[in-house]
């Protein structure tokens, strides 16, 4: 920031440089001479309702920090260096500004030379509200505080007599199942396990060969080790990241294009999935984790690798007409929005208008969070660390770029009363949320306050990150959540079915080193994990949604899962990772899912039919439909005739007669191994005669990527 | 497979079933269900199932958008300002988006005249839209907050400006599920695979995926290339029903060892539904079926044959259709070059497909529960944008600019509210955006107000905190 100097010492270097006029006040002559200048040439595009090129010239602050090209504006005291001063006398007309205007005259350069020369001299000025505050501000009171999610978690003993809880969590369900007169169900048979949980640790089943191996061991740790081995493998982290991105809406587009115009497109958002991925599978903490994806660029010992994790809000939405303030408020929701409903599960961007209706978020609370993005800027940060030049389309972006933010001008916001930001109510500075801080919180200092803000959302001390983590981890696991408004945690969500345990949960996992793997592994090897989904009839009875678990969830493959298998029983999954996106229906498109190209313009319309959320918004969990469309697209696509052509020739060739090779297919596909009858219904179809341009291996083989026991884990 | 809490206030049904139980009797009622929408596993369900009827008594089942993109001219369709001519020339005055720096007020070259028993006056432009102007309302006063494409189209399909809000028709199905089930509850047809924004405009956004549309591209109209995957590419139909006789039966026992699990019944449905579907689709979708003089009174155009095709699609109960007139361009009615000329030629082809689709549905006599709507998201400036005379186009316009509405509860014969002298400002009954969605959504039986969606911590509406039924063009 730039250092104020008092008048005399500035007067005391005017002398020293010799000025003529030092006599004058510096402030006097600013005001006659050089704001009018820039407000006559510059304001239209660089001030308070654009601001091109993320430049703005109306205040100081925005001339020293300079736009989107990073270098200064000006820099006092040398004229030049000064930036403006070279945009102004450029001799090329696409550089020199104002733009398709007249160029200012010498004796108008001349005026900004000096002034900048003579230390560029700027009265203090804070901006003024419009309106008063509101008479009577909410206040967070201790009584709001007392809400269950904003007091801290506790860990809590759970005493059962019993010997069928494995882990912590199982005595917390096997309590709440006693007081509803209920038993656990019988454990899931071996082979079940196995395939559900290989899906839910990695997104795919096992192989025949991993199937028989854990049938054979009969070491008591057999299972134990299965989960370790699906742990180590790095299809842990490409499935865990699929849980990641719809939360952090992540996309390599926007929603809008004008003409064929590529610039605000994120040509290597896969960098950032990349490192998601990565991440995960290093299990890097997830206080880090999320410190990272926050302000990397802002904490101590941070190695190049890891700044791509800033795509986290670099690969937010840019809106039409953006650099407008109006534009630039809604991109701040985006930012508001997005960080605090996938970390803190709270919906703070409901208080961009008014005051919270339901949880204790003011206004106040929302533009002190809006203030910090308001002074972070979108950036495509070269590999030398260097800016894209403004402007350049996504195919001429160097294949090292990523797409992160950086701090820019620092500034507080004027609450928008109602949201109207032509209504400027007092200045809110920069700071977290007043509900979640011990007392009043602490002013952030640091910059945009970005790195303030990561400490105090990864904190052992914010009651709500791990607790909305372990819940979403739990819902991935058990096929529903303790609470089941995912994002949202405050008084309009859900209370959660087990709060002890929710508990007990988030306070194990911080004291676990905020390990995500250890987090898993613990719900793997409970017995809750291990227990049949075939209900009994008194369960259906008194626990119809299964909200006790007193079962296991019967689940629909994510569409992730479901593809990424297809291509794998068919023997044609390429497990690269990393690179660029594909179009996931794309016949010849090989890899896993979690590398198709995601898109806010238009986003695959296989991904669409099967759920996959809108990338514009956060999206707290998918929806579940079942829809003829989908059907449509197990039966004609190209996609899957490709796939059954595949599997066909594979499955024929897994034993001499047509016998073998129908068992060895209920062995690869389902885990298990068929039915004397349903040998005898597949044999009958394959020996009848061909009759069509499809073989009946391949008809065969397609009916078993279409079946309903494919699409569902026990 | 996440269970939700009861959203909106069409779920707010005490009787919390079992989802697996809710599915079991769902599949019953399959058929109010679309397509796109159809059976879910959780809340969404349990929505659609109690969105079995509006908040009231629904003047319209259906609605058609005629959507002219690039903002159609008020001044030379609906709106006609005689005194552009007295002032030709002038430069405008008052408050103005943009400054500009055109030759002033700009008259239209064509002219005005009565038409019908209710005397409106109608540009020639239009001679078929003419012809029926006794079954249309003209609103006069329609205005929007941007004059910008990209905001003022999303604003007129969703109420909001940046694309994260669902659209209108989302809403619709949301609020009253689908008619048939063996099409989609929401068709877009688009004749060019460009349009601006794109699918942001009939997004599901936030609400459950079962309410999105199916977005069809009627640069050809052969059925199998209108709809992905609608016929097996290798089998004939014989040859697929014997396979899925197959799946049907491996499934099935699938289903009984698990104790007749309700979603796992639904997803053997939704295959059969698959099944019958090939056939209903490509008869639905199948304009050639159309007797040549209906087709002949359509036109033979991108956008006429989308018309046409939108009506055999609300037969066939389809309860919202959006046709985008677009073409090679992807926003033809943005006229800021040559205006007259290029406005006179796109009137033509939009006039007379609309109109012929307006006679159509009376003729087989939908027009009373179909609303049509036909418009832009703005309209155009009553001043020239540039100096060139002969060149001479119009700018976008916001403040005021015409839209009309036919069938479906609309009082016919009418035109509503006025824009001012010289066509700048909305001055009489102007109608908001908002409030064309309020009464939209008020004809298909749906108060505004209560149509919320709890997402994110609070109830949304298309609305937003805004918008009023605009009473007065009531039957």
């Amino acid at each position: 920031m730039a250092v104020r100097l008092p008048l005399t010492i500035a007067a005391a270097l005017l002398a020293a440089a010799g000025a003529a006029r030092a006599a004058e006040d510096p402030l006097a002559a600013f005001e006659r001479d050089v704001r009018p200048l820039l407000k006559a040439q510059c304001f239209e595009c660089h001030g308070g309702g654009k601001q091109r090129g993320g430049f703005r010239l109306d205040r100081k602050s925005g001339l020293l920090a300079g736009g989107d090209s990073e270098m200064p504006g000006i820099i006092e005291g040398k004229s030049a260096e000064s930036h403006i001063i070279k945009r102004i006398t450029s001799k090329d007309p696409e550089e020199r500004m104002p733009l398709k205007k007249d160029a200012l005259s010498a004796e108008q350069v001349n005026i900004l030379k000096r002034w900048i020369d003579n230390g560029a001299h700027w009265p203090e000025e804070v901006e003024q509200p419009t309106e008063p505050a509101p008479a009577s501000p909410k206040l967070v009171t201790a009584e709001d505080r007392t809400f269950w999610s904003f007091q801290p978690p506790q860990r809590s003993e759970c005493k059962v007599e019993s010997a069928w809880p494995r882990q912590p969590l199982d005595a917390f369900v096997f309590a709440k199942l006693r007081e509803h007169r209920l038993e656990p169900s019988p454990e899931a048979p071996r082979a079940v396990l196995l395939r559900r949980v290989a899906f839910d640790l990695t997104g795919l089943p096992p192989s025949p060969a991993e199937l028989d191996a854990f049938l054979e061991d009969s070491a008591k740790d057999a299972y134990e080790k299965a989960v370790d081995r699906l742990l180590a493998s790095p299809r842990f982290g490409e499935h865990l990241a699929s849980l990641w991105l719809p939360l952090a809406r992540f996309a390599e587009d926007q929603a809008h294009q004008v003409g064929s115009d590529t610039k605000f497109f994120y040509p290597n958002a896969h960098l950032y999935r990349a490192w998601i991925i990565e991440a995960f599978n290093r299990d890097v903490p997830y206080d880090r984790f999320l410190k990272l994806q926050l302000a990397a660029d802002r904490l101590p010992d941070v190695p190049p690798s890891d700044m791509a994790a800033l795509g986290f809000l670099g690969l937010g939405p840019k809106y039409y007409n953006r650099n407008r303030l109006e534009v630039m408020a809604d991109e701040w929701e985006d930012r508001v929005d997005t960080v605090s409903r996938t970390m803190l599960g709270l919906t703070v961007a409901c208080a961009r208008c008014h005051d919270h209706k339901f949880d204790p978020i003011t206004t106040r609370d929302y533009y002190a969070l809006a203030g910090i993005f308001a002074s972070t800027r979108m950036m495509n940060r070269r590999p030398d660390g260097r800016p894209e030049k403004e402007g350049t389309m996504a195919d001429k972006m160097d294949p090292g770029t990523v797409h992160v933010v950086k701090d820019g001008e620092v500034q507080n916001l004027n609450l928008f009363i109602r949201g109207n930001v032509e209504r400027k109510g007092p200045l809110v500075p920069r700071r977290f949320l007043e509900v979640l801080s011990p007392g009043e919180p602490a002013v952030f200092k640091e910059g945009s306050g970005r790195r303030e803000l990561a400490d105090a959302i990864a904190s052992r001390n914010n009651p709500l990150t791990a607790r909305v983590f372990v819940n979403r981890v739990w819902a991935m696991m058990f096929g529903r959540p303790l609470v089941s408004s995912l994002s949202n945690f405050g008084h309009s969500g859900t209370a959660p079915s087990h709060p002890r345990l929710l508990d007990d949960l988030a306070v194990r996992f911080m004291e676990d080193g905020w390990s995500v793997k250890r987090l898993v592994r613990s719900m793997a090897l409970s017995s809750t994990y291990r227990q049949t989904s075939i209900a009994s009839a008194p369960q259906r009875q008194a626990d119809p949604d299964n909200t006790l678990f007193s079962r296991m969830n019967r689940r629909r493959l994510t569409v992730e899962q479901w593809r990424d298998s297809a291509l794998l029983l068919s023997g044609e999954l390429v497990e690269a990772r990393g690179g660029k996106s594909e179009e996931p229906d794309n016949p010849v498109s090989r890899h896993r899912t979690v590398y198709a190209r995601i898109s806010r313009l238009q986003l695959n319309d296989l991904l669409m039919q099967f759920d996959y959320p809108d990338a514009n918004v956060h999206a707290e969990k998918r929806s579940v439909t079942t829809t003829p469309m989908q059907k449509l697209f197990a039966l004609n696509s190209a996609f899957m005739q490709s796939r059954a052509t595949a599997l066909a020739t594979r499955l024929q060739r897994l034993g001499e007669t047509d016998a073998d090779c129908i068992t060895a297919s209920y062995r690869l596909l389902f885990s298990r191994e068929p039915e004397a009858e349903e040998i005898a219904l597949a044999q009958e179809f394959l020996k009848k005669p061909a009759e069509s341009a499809m073989s009946r291996w391949e008809r065969y083989a397609q009916i078993l990527l279409a079946s309903n026991e494919l699409l569902y884990v026990d | 497979m996440l269970t939700d809490p009861p959203f909106g206030p069409l779920s707010r049904d005490p009787l919390l079933l079992n989802r697996r139980q809710l599915l079991g009797r769902m599949c019953a009622g399959f058929g109010m269900m679309g397509l796109a929408g159809v059976l879910s596993s959780q809340a969404q369900a349990a929505q659609s199932v109690t969105a079995t009827g509006p908040h009231f008594a629904p003047k319209a089942k259906r609605v058609v958008f005629l959507f002219l993109n690039g903002g159609p001219s008020h001044l030379d369709t609906f709106d006609p300002k005689p005194a552009l001519t007295k002032y030709a020339g002038q430069q405008p005055t008052g408050e103005l988006y943009k400054k500009t720096k055109g030759s002033g007020f700009m008259p239209s070259p064509y002219a005005f005249s009565r038409q019908g028993r209710s005397g409106i006056e109608v540009c020639e432009t239009l001679p078929h839209l003419a012809k029926v102007i006794d079954d249309c309302c003209i609103i006069r006063s329609m205005h929007t907050d941007v004059p910008n494409h990209e905001p003022a189209l999303l604003q007129m399909h969703t109420g909001n400006q940046q694309p994260i809000r669902p659209s209108f028709g989302s809403w619709l199905l949301y609020g009253l599920g689908s008619e048939n089930q063996n099409l989609p509850g929401y068709i877009v047809l688009r004749p060019s695979p460009k349009i601006v924004v794109g699918p942001a405009l009939w997004s599901n956004s936030f609400l459950p995926a079962a309410y999105q549309a199916a977005s069809v591209q009627t640069s050809d109209m052969a059925v199998d290339k209108l709809l992905a995957n609608i016929r097996s590419p290798r089998l004939k139909g014989n040859e697929q029903r014997e396979q899925l006789d197959l799946l049907a039966a491996l499934n099935r026992r699938h289903l009984a060892q698990r104790e007749g699990d309700a979603e796992l019944d639904g997803q053997i449905r939704a295959m059969e539904t698959a099944f019958n579907m090939q056939s209903e689709a490509m008869e639905t979708f199948d304009i050639s079926r159309e007797p040549e003089p209906v087709r002949a009174a359509y036109g033979d155009t991108p956008f006429a044959r989308s018309c046409l095709l939108a009506r055999r699609l609300l037969e066939g109960g389809v309860r919202v259709v959006t046709v985008y007139y677009t073409s090679s361009d992807n926003q033809p009615w943005d006229t800021h070059t040559d205006h007259n000329k290029r406005h006179q030629n796109l009137c033509a082809d939009g006039d007379r497909a609309a109109a012929a689709l307006i006679s159509d549905l009376k003729e087989r006599g939908m027009l009373d529960d179909t609303l049509v709507i036909w418009g832009g998201e703005f309209g155009r400036t009553p001043y020239a944008e540039n100096r060139d005379a002969t060149k001479a186009g119009r700018d976008h316009h916001h403040t005021a600019f015409s839209t009309l509405l036919a069938g479906g509860g609309v009082k016919g014969g009418l035109a509503f509210g006025n824009s001012d002298e010289l066509g700048m400002n909305a001055v009489e009954n102007p109608v908001h955006v908002h409030d064309l969605h309020a009464t939209i959504l008020h004809l298909m039986g749906l108060d505004h107000k209560k149509l919320t969606y709890r997402y994110a911590g609070r109830d949304f509406r298309l609305t937003d905190v805004y918008g009023d039924v605009v009473r007065d063009i009531l039957v």
